[in-house]
């Protein structure tokens, strides 16, 4: 047990309450759109055993947790370098990796809390029977926020300033997000687009969530457990070796 | 056990399509624990860069940096943690109040939660900053960010303290309250390493200084030695009447006279002889710290 670093995660997870209108309430309401949206022009429709509603409900819910864990660290480590203020993690008796850690886990705070009050918000309108795995959703849950608020830290240390995070949401983000199967099954797809799909990783986090959730994979759940515990590791290790290179130039 | 010590210190660097830069080159000395050490220099002679790899920012290309016989390089996390260090420039948390940077900075460095009010109560009572504790730090004018960076540095207690150019661009109240407190936390035992360009304040703070140019030390050691080493002590002296012949070596600098002091006897007996009733005040003068840094990076 490291005290700097848990005193390091809680400034993060308190960087993000005082702003909480933008960071948990911002992609509440998008959630809420792209339901309202979806509700009205595919009301009544299913996929597989899956009302049409709980099956994009639960990809809007990985898309949000996903956003929330990479861009918390991210905009947090940008805006830090350009205040100077980065000059603290470097004098801070707190091994690199620790550092990357503890914005990694105020990371994955902030997507759960995002996605807890999401769930309360919007539960009420979904067509869900039940929960199908709820162990494997927590775990896989936990997995996903750590995994992408990792990547959240290392791209954070990388980017030199607030262009290349754009660049990343918009350009590469985003559109792995929409191409993951969040909005349909990639199974839909025609031939080579549902073979290429599985190649996003994160089509993997949002089926394995949905697998826990509904009970319904849209492909293998355990090739999507392999993948995502793969991923993990290797956000880990860039996460690190990015983290020590940025904090401790050579 | 010495708060600090570098052996052979060099760091270079490497830029695409230039020679290879030297900011530091072959630097060794040794931190007496309890001491002000000034560490003085031009710019670019390499001082950034060295309290840059003494603060653990950066490694060095060789050489060892000890701190307190932990190595910097082998175990920055535990040689880090004797340290305090008050950054050249100030730079400040946007989302954050007064007390909530320390409180948060505190417990980065380890201090226990039971313990860090009173720590920052004592810190902001001590740099009169307790009126702007629920403040956002970003609100602060140029001489609170300054008081608060100071706080920062402070606040875990450290056993050795990092202070580059605290007193550049605050005003002479300011100036004073800083030299207070790098006096008090002196008599209270902690190290301190200090950066400066107003070479009297290094004078009126320091025991020891390194000189470095170009980045290598050019001097290192007891700066009273280096006085008496360096630099010829003179008499000055003004007169009634000025135009009357001078003995050699006596030349006049603006409303009054001086020449190298020899022996203060000889120099007495001679001016008396010379002078007589005509002399209005004779004083001696001690070489300043000034005059022998122009003379080392001239």
């Amino acid at each position: 047990m490291n005290n700097g670093m848990w005193a390091l995660y809680a400034r993060e997870v308190k960087r993000f309450q005082k702003i909480w209108i933008d960071t948990i309430f911002n992609p509440i309401v998008s959630v809420g759109l792209y339901l309202a949206v979806f509700g009205v022009v595919t009301g009544g429709r299913d996929v597989a055993t899956v009302p049409y509603l709980a099956f994009v409900y639960i990809g809007l819910l990985s898309m949000n947790l996903i956003n929330a864990s990479i861009s918390n660290p991210a905009f947090a480590l940008i805006i830090s370098k350009n205040l100077g203020t980065i000059i603290d993690l470097q004098l801070a008796p707190i091994a690199p990796w620790r550092v990357g850690l503890a914005y990694a886990l105020a990371a994955l705070t902030r997507g759960i809390v995002t996605l807890g009050v999401a769930v309360l918000c919007t539960i009420w309108f979904i067509p869900l029977a039940g929960i199908a795995h709820p162990f494997l959703l927590i775990i896989t849950i936990l997995i996903t926020g750590l995994e992408f608020g990792m990547l959240g830290v290392a791209f954070g240390m990388w980017a030199k300033g607030f262009e290349a995070l754009t660049f990343l949401t918009t350009f590469i983000l985003q559109p792995m997000i929409f191409l993951a199967g969040v909005f349909y099954p990639i199974s839909a797809l025609p031939h080579p687009w549902n073979i290429v799909s599985q190649f996003n990783p994160l089509h993997h986090n949002v089926n394995l969530i949905r697998y826990a959730a509904t009970g319904f994979a849209d492909g293998n759940p355990y090739t999507s457990i392999i993948v995502v515990g793969v991923l993990l590791f290797c956000v880990a290790i860039i996460m690190q070796v990015v983290v020590q290179k940025k904090l401790r130039s050579e | 056990m010495n708060p600090l010590s570098l052996r052979n210190v060099t760091k270079t660097y490497k830029t695409q399509g230039k020679p290879l830069i030297t900011a530091v080159n072959d630097v060794s000395f040794t931190i007496e624990p309890g001491s002000i050490h000034g560490l003085l220099g031009p710019n670019g002679a390499g001082k950034s860069t060295l309290i840059s790899m003494i603060s653990g920012m950066q490694a060095p290309t060789s050489g060892s940096i000890t701190l307190f016989d932990v190595d910097m390089v082998r175990n920055p996390e535990q040689a880090k943690g004797f340290l305090g260090v008050v950054p050249q420039e100030v730079v400040v948390e946007m989302a954050f109040t007064v007390q909530e940077v320390l409180y948060y900075f505190s417990g980065m460095y380890g201090v226990p939660k039971a313990q860090r009010q009173g720590r920052i109560d004592h810190a902001l009572e001590d740099l009169q900053l307790s009126d702007k504790k629920d403040e956002k730090a970003k609100t602060l004018s140029g001489g609170m960010k300054r008081r608060l960076m100071i706080a920062k540095a402070m606040i875990h207690q450290p056993k050795f303290l990092i202070l580059d150019e605290p007193t550049a661009g605050v005003d002479v109240a300011l100036r004073q309250r800083i030299w207070d407190i790098v006096r008090r936390l002196h008599a209270e035992g902690t190290t301190i390493l200090f950066t400066t360009h107003y070479l009297e304040e290094a004078e009126q703070l320091c025991d020891t200084i390194t000189l470095m140019n170009h980045g290598a030390v050019i001097k290192e050691g007891k700066l009273k030695d280096i006085q008496k080493e360096f630099s010829q002590n003179s008499i000055h002296f003004e007169l009634y009447d000025q135009n009357v012949p001078h003995p050699e070596g006596v030349h006049r600098t603006g409303s009054e006279f001086e020449f190298p002091m020899r022996s203060l006897a000889e120099d007495m007996e001679m001016l008396t002889k010379h002078y007589n009733s005509n002399l209005k005040a004779i004083r001696s003068e001690a070489a300043s710290l000034e005059s022998i840094f122009l003379t080392l990076t001239a």
